[in-house]
């Protein structure tokens, strides 16, 4: 049987910045260390939080809509993540704009680990027509 | 913790980090993350279907994960991994098979009340001479890592 699905779909107008979301939390494991750091090719790559995408994880268990593009992302470090600790995110929808006629959302994020050590902080711009890469840049 | 005394002066460059996009290493970083379902980033239909392009393309944040590496091999990890930030804009799509360059450029240093931070410009280039991104960074370097002032 087809799982249901209860997400809302986005409404771009409506949308509120300041939304946040529920907390998210995970572990993370050595193994998702190693596997990100061979992907990476960086045997000393300390961020592995950065491929768990946490600032729109939240954002994509609430709504759903017609995909998205990466447009811009910044990152903050503060502390390394540490194999085997649990960690909390915090994630909200910072701001959201028209650009060319095109919509863009912007979700911000904090990474807090269990002993309360601050981890990082990411916010990405998001363009919500996502064919329009294909349109722009083709196969 | 080693110290780095060193001067940063506007205009110093970093050494450039080349990187070779393959699909394997776009499936690692994705599935790193649990992330084994098809998407644009590891399936051909799925990157047709959202993105309309004819194949896969890597995640902006591998290119934000190379940008950090550059800056933190530059800065040392001391310092980067506790200060450093990146803010990458992605222009172009990165794909499998792609060789891209990363490359910085200090642009000025600020007082910070724990040091000095470092602004650096940042580019991305493929094999073609395409910029695929452009961005900044920048690390707070402790004033007890640079050379003594006049």
């Amino acid at each position: 049987m087809a799982e249901v699905d209860n997400r809302t779909q986005l409404d771009w107008d409506a949308l509120e910045v300041g939304e946040t979301f529920d907390k998210f939390e995970y572990l993370l494991t050595q193994e998702m260390i190693d596997t990100y750091r061979k992907g990476v090719m960086d045997p000393e790559a300390s961020f592995a939080t950065i491929a768990h995408k946490v600032d729109v994880r939240q954002y994509n268990n609430k709504y759903t809509d017609a995909g998205s593009v990466n447009a811009r992302c910044a990152f903050y470090c503060y502390n390394p993540p540490i194999a085997g600790k649990r960690l909390t995110v915090t994630a909200w929808i910072a701001d959201k704009y028209l650009r060319r006629g095109k919509n863009y959302i912007v979700t911000e994020a904090v990474s807090v680990d269990e002993d309360g050590r601050l981890i990082d902080r990411v916010i990405t711009h998001e363009l919500k027509q996502p064919s329009e890469v294909g349109k722009k840049w083709g196969g | 913790m080693g110290r780095i005394i060193r001067g940063y002066a506007e205009g110093d460059e970093i050494t450039p980090l080349v990187k070779e996009m393959t699909q394997e290493a776009i499936n690692l970083f994705e599935g790193s993350a649990g992330n084994t379902g098809p998407s644009q980033f590891t399936d051909e239909h799925a990157a047709r279907e959202v993105l309309g392009t004819e194949g896969t393309v890597a995640s902006g944040r591998m290119s934000l994960t190379f940008a950090i590496e550059m800056l933190r091999r530059h800065f040392g990890a001391e310092v980067f991994n506790h200060t450093g930030t990146v803010d990458l804009r992605f222009l172009r799509p990165v794909r499998p098979g792609d060789t891209i360059t990363f490359t910085g450029k200090v642009t000025g240093t600020s007082k910070e009340a724990n040091g000095s931070r470092v602004l650096v410009a940042i580019e991305v280039k493929n094999q073609k001479g395409d910029t695929t991104g452009v961005g900044q960074g920048s690390a707070i370097v402790p004033t007890a890592f640079l050379p003594p002032e006049d």
